[in-house]
């Protein structure tokens, strides 16, 4: 059985206090703007992790995971890919659905995976999902992506881990935005400033409220 | 504890899962079809645990099944085949999944039937951040006697002449229900939260306006909106003395509808009057 975590989710050089365990964050940013970056930078450390990809296929996302530093174990790394993109067979530590479309398949893989992961014996998993602007945007009805996020989260904070949901505020109206928010303990709010990337936090306490730059990566 | 439906139609590996559920407490109803879920469904169900295959169908079969009748129940798939060995499942089918090849696989699935059984997990809309807290301010209230009142069928009377609209109704979001507690112009008693838009009306205190539903991307998927001839809304919060919100005072239209400055202003006083009302009742049934 899972024990409770005492360990907070730490971010290295990152501008950002540690999180406790069970805490979901929506990350809000440009496509463009360093988002995509800051969401694998929150990955990074030495727990599970498992990222969902809709923007960009398993082989370019884990090599843009690299670039921030992470190390593509896949006894701890796991993908989840849902782009129209062909995806190479890299493995079982990758997962292709096919289509941001399939919220079903989407959240089946994803636990399995989670699973994968949690039965290698890491109890602290890390999930990013980059972004959650295709699967609205795939979806004529936004209730199923209501409920695949309502029972990601659920998952995340039951057991002890940690959520990282990227959206571009800029495709969706403020009222999508504000309603999909909901679930999440806390937003990261993403900008790209006189050439800086600069990160805000809403929702959760001692974390920097006011715009904070990025460190460049080492 | 909360009454499970666990369907297998494997009896040995069913004993094994329901074993497992039981010694964790739970009420277990043992099933080996759709067919029999159906029948084992009631109000009292807090989650149903399913494998892919069953007798007359498949573990999304299930889900529909249960689906249509209790549209926020949670689903679990517990099954020894792989992702890519599943059914299809349609789009509003999202669920939680233990494989059973995990180790300690039963284990797994207490714990994500537990926490599916301790709150919403898997409901199709969003859920204010102090839900438990709200629900538990609603059950303070007598809905029955509310609905018996005179008072709101005045106001809601008066609303639909006032704003000249078709529809007017003050509406209470339990937890997995809209009761409208007065409803002038229809004749509307409950509806699935995931059917309306009042569930988002209790996220905030501003009037909510949809000027035409079918512009709208968080509802023109909505299909019982249409039926029902919702194609515009205003809706005001009702909350309680705490800040509780328990639900809203609502204008509907059958055509597309702006409302001004003044009229958002005049709806606002409308829901004042039902919060003052609320808090009367509140205060008379304790005394």
């Amino acid at each position: 059985m899972a024990t409770r975590h005492e360990d907070r989710y730490k971010f290295g050089p990152l501008p950002l206090d540690g999180v406790a365990p069970g805490t979901n964050l929506l990350l809000a940013g440009p496509t463009l703007g360093g988002t995509r970056e800051l969401l694998l930078r929150l990955l990074l450390g030495d727990d599970g992790v498992v990222i969902i990809t809709a923007d960009s296929n398993a082989r370019k996302t884990l090599s843009a995971f690299e670039q921030v530093g992470g190390s593509v174990d896949t006894e701890r790394v796991r993908v989840v890919s849902c782009t129209r993109e062909s995806d190479d067979d890299l493995g079982p530590f990758v997962s292709a659905v096919g289509s941001p479309g399939d919220l079903t398949g989407i959240g089946i893989e994803y636990s399995s995976q989670y699973e994968q992961v949690y039965a290698r014996g890491y109890d602290s998993v890390r999930t990013g999902i980059y972004t959650l602007t295709p699967l609205l945007v795939y979806s004529e009805d936004v209730r199923p992506v209501f409920r695949f996020i309502n029972t990601v989260t659920s998952r995340i904070r039951t057991a002890d881990g940690l959520g990282i949901c990227a959206i571009d505020p800029s495709a969706h109206e403020e009222q999508v935005v504000n309603s999909i928010a909901q679930p999440f303990d806390g937003r990261i709010d993403v900008r790209e400033h006189d050439g800086a990337v600069e990160l805000r936090v809403q929702g959760l306490p001692d974390q920097p409220s006011e715009w904070t730059p990025l460190p460049a990566l080492e | 504890m909360p009454t499970l439906v666990c369907a297998d139609p494997d009896e040995e590996t069913r004993a094994e899962t329901v074993r497992a559920l039981e010694t964790a407490d739970f009420v277990v109803r043992s099933v080996a079809s759709v067919a029999d879920v159906a029948a084992a469904l009631d109000a009292s169900v807090g989650c149903v645990v399913t494998t892919a295959t069953l007798r007359d169908g498949d573990g999304f079969d299930l889900v529909s099944a249960v689906r249509e009748r209790y549209p926020d129940c949670p689903c679990v798939f517990f099954t020894a085949e792989a992702p890519s060995e599943l059914p299809r499942g349609g789009r509003g089918q999202v669920v939680e999944y233990v494989p059973q090849s995990v180790p300690h696989a039963r284990d797994r699935l207490v714990e994500v039937v537990t926490a599916a059984t301790q709150r919403l997990t898997q409901p199709a809309y969003p859920v204010p951040k102090a839900e438990a807290e709200r629900l538990a301010a609603l059950e303070t209230y007598d809905l029955d006697s509310l609905s018996a009142l005179d008072t709101f069928d005045r106001l809601t009377a008066l609303m639909t002449s006032h704003f000249d609209i078709d529809v007017a109704f003050v509406g209470l979001v339990d937890a997995h229900e809209e009761r409208f507690v007065a409803c002038e112009g229809a004749n509307w008693r409950t509806l699935s939260r995931e059917d309306t838009i009042c569930t988002h009306t209790i996220l905030t205190d501003e009037v909510m306006l949809v000027e035409d539903v079918r512009e709208d991307p968080r509802f023109v998927g909505v299909d019982r909106l249409e039926e029902l001839d919702i194609r515009s809304y205003a809706g005001a919060r009702i909350t309680d003395d705490e800040g509780n919100a328990l639900g809203a005072v609502c204008c509907i239209h059958g055509e597309p509808r702006t409302y001004s400055r003044a009229e958002r202003d005049d709806l606002r006083r409308f829901a004042d009057e039902v919060e003052e009302q609320l808090a009367l009742r509140k205060r008379l049934g304790s005394e």
